[in-house]
């Protein structure tokens, strides 16, 4: 019989606070928790690891969430892994356009813990 | 390429709003030396002589020598004047564009230097609050719920001075439409209901025309009415009512939300909109909601009036013009 394995949440996040509250946030839930800090480490983790789900921040140092965003879903390893999106930026199209980009959810820092945690587990669900 | 080629582009917007606001006298100016005075001189020189043939026509390669330097003189002045203006107004136009930028880059580092941290310590609290680093007694819970209720209280006053800041600069986001105000107040009051109940506070709605629409920005305008409304709700005590009335006229949409609160002085209604000023400091609120209000009012061109009694209750309303589309295009 096969052991049923952890989901794996990879987080690129510079604000190393907030990341560090992330992970805490998932392995209470038992996930499995990695983080990336910059831009191209969260693009090359991502391809190394292959996480069931990226927390992805837009304003990230060398290349910005954007960048990892069009990356992570224009390469045939990484398109289909699910992208939640989190920001402090303030736009009209901000959130239609990160959608567009193929990112499943979006929240305005600071979030409330409870509807982010329930929209991570829908997300990892679905994805079984 | 593109982007450099747009952010040399001129204003044209700005450009046009500065010959309209400033040089109007200059351009006069600038007009009578090359067109009017010429011509004025012209037609003294020959009216002078009008009267005899023999010195006029004696006289005419001076008359039209003198009439082409005069000319020549008017049209050099008034190019300088012309070209001066024209210079200034490009200057202006860079450095409005340039404040312009200032301004959104202020909003933008003020977003990612107050959320992020506001962010970090939500999270990292409810982590400590839910027990997930370790058992959490119940009076750590109280003070962890305190903690909590400050940082809503934090990012309400984030959100109030950057959305002040960005009507103010001119550099919110702006989507106008076309929408009913009687929906948009009705959707309102729903989301407020809740506050009003525990208060037992009634929401009586009288709108008068049901129909009326308000072109602008549907966000905005329901912030202002949502902002009136916790506004009276605050302020009215336990058992009383507020009234929601949507009437118009030939020229304005009108929006009044009557309390039976406890008022507001005289002295004070001159303040009652200026930001962090709070009429009752055991109320919770930021002080920015009325300023906000005031601004997202006249951002559409329209006004807030306040009439109040001490002892009996305020009334807040917003007037709006009806033909805003065409006072804003």
């Amino acid at each position: 019989m096969q052991e049923k394995t952890a989901k794996k949440i990879l987080i690129v996040e510079d604000e190393k606070e907030l990341a560090l509250g992330l992970a805490t946030l998932f392995k209470a839930q038992g996930y499995l928790v990695i983080a990336a800090h910059d831009s191209m480490f969260g693009i090359s983790l991502a391809h190394k690891e292959k996480p069931d789900l990226i927390i992805l921040d837009l304003g990230l140092p060398a290349g910005g969430g954007l960048h990892v965003l069009r990356n992570l879903k224009n390469s045939v390893e990484t398109f289909d892994i699910p992208v939640l999106v989190l920001t402090a930026q303030q736009g009209m199209n901000l959130e239609e356009d990160v959608k567009q980009l193929g990112a499943v959810a979006f929240f305005h820092k600071p979030f409330e813990p409870e509807s982010f945690l329930s929209r991570v587990k829908d997300i990892l669900n679905n994805n079984c | 390429m593109n982007k450099q080629d747009k952010s040399n582009k001129i204003d044209h917007k700005l450009v046009l709003q500065e010959l309209k606001e400033n040089p109007y006298k200059k351009f006069n100016i600038a007009f009578v030396l090359m067109v009017i005075m010429p011509f004025l001189v012209f037609l003294y020189l020959l009216t002078s002589r009008l009267f005899d043939f023999s010195i006029l026509i004696g006289n005419i390669g001076f008359i039209l020598f003198l009439t082409f330097f005069i000319s020549l003189c008017g049209f050099y002045i008034g190019f300088s004047i012309l070209k001066n203006i024209f210079n200034k107004i490009l200057s202006y136009a860079a450095q409005a564009k340039h404040s312009d930028q200032l301004k959104s880059t202020f909003v933008a580092t003020v977003s990612h230097e107050l959320k992020n941290p506001l962010a970090s310590i939500k999270i990292n609290i409810y982590n400590i609050f839910s027990g997930f680093i370790g058992q959490v007694n119940e009076e750590q819970k109280n003070v962890l719920g305190i903690c909590q209720s400050i940082i809503e209280r934090m990012n309400r006053l984030v959100n109030g001075l950057l959305d002040l800041h960005k009507i103010e600069a001119g550099v919110a986001d702006v989507k106008r439409t076309s929408f009913n105000l009687g929906e948009i107040s009705e959707r309102k009051i729903k989301e407020l209901q809740g506050l009003a109940d525990k208060k037992n506070i009634k929401i009586i709605r009288e709108f008068l025309d049901k129909g009326l629409s308000v072109w602008g920005d549907e966000d905005k305008l329901s912030q202002a009415i949502i902002n009136i409304l916790d506004n009276g709700i605050k302020f009215t005590p336990d058992n009383g009512n507020i009234t929601l009335k949507i009437y118009s006229d030939d020229k304005f949409a009108k929006l009044e939300c009557i309390d039976t609160g406890c008022g507001i002085p005289e002295d004070k209604i001159g303040v009652l909109f200026n930001k962090f000023e709070r009429l009752n400091a055991t109320k919770e609120g930021t002080g920015l909601g009325l300023a906000i209000t005031k601004d997202i009012v006249e951002m559409h061109k329209g006004k807030v009036l306040v009439e109040s009694q001490v002892g009996k209750g305020s009334k807040f309303i917003l007037v709006l013009p009806r033909d805003l589309r065409s006072i804003i295009r």
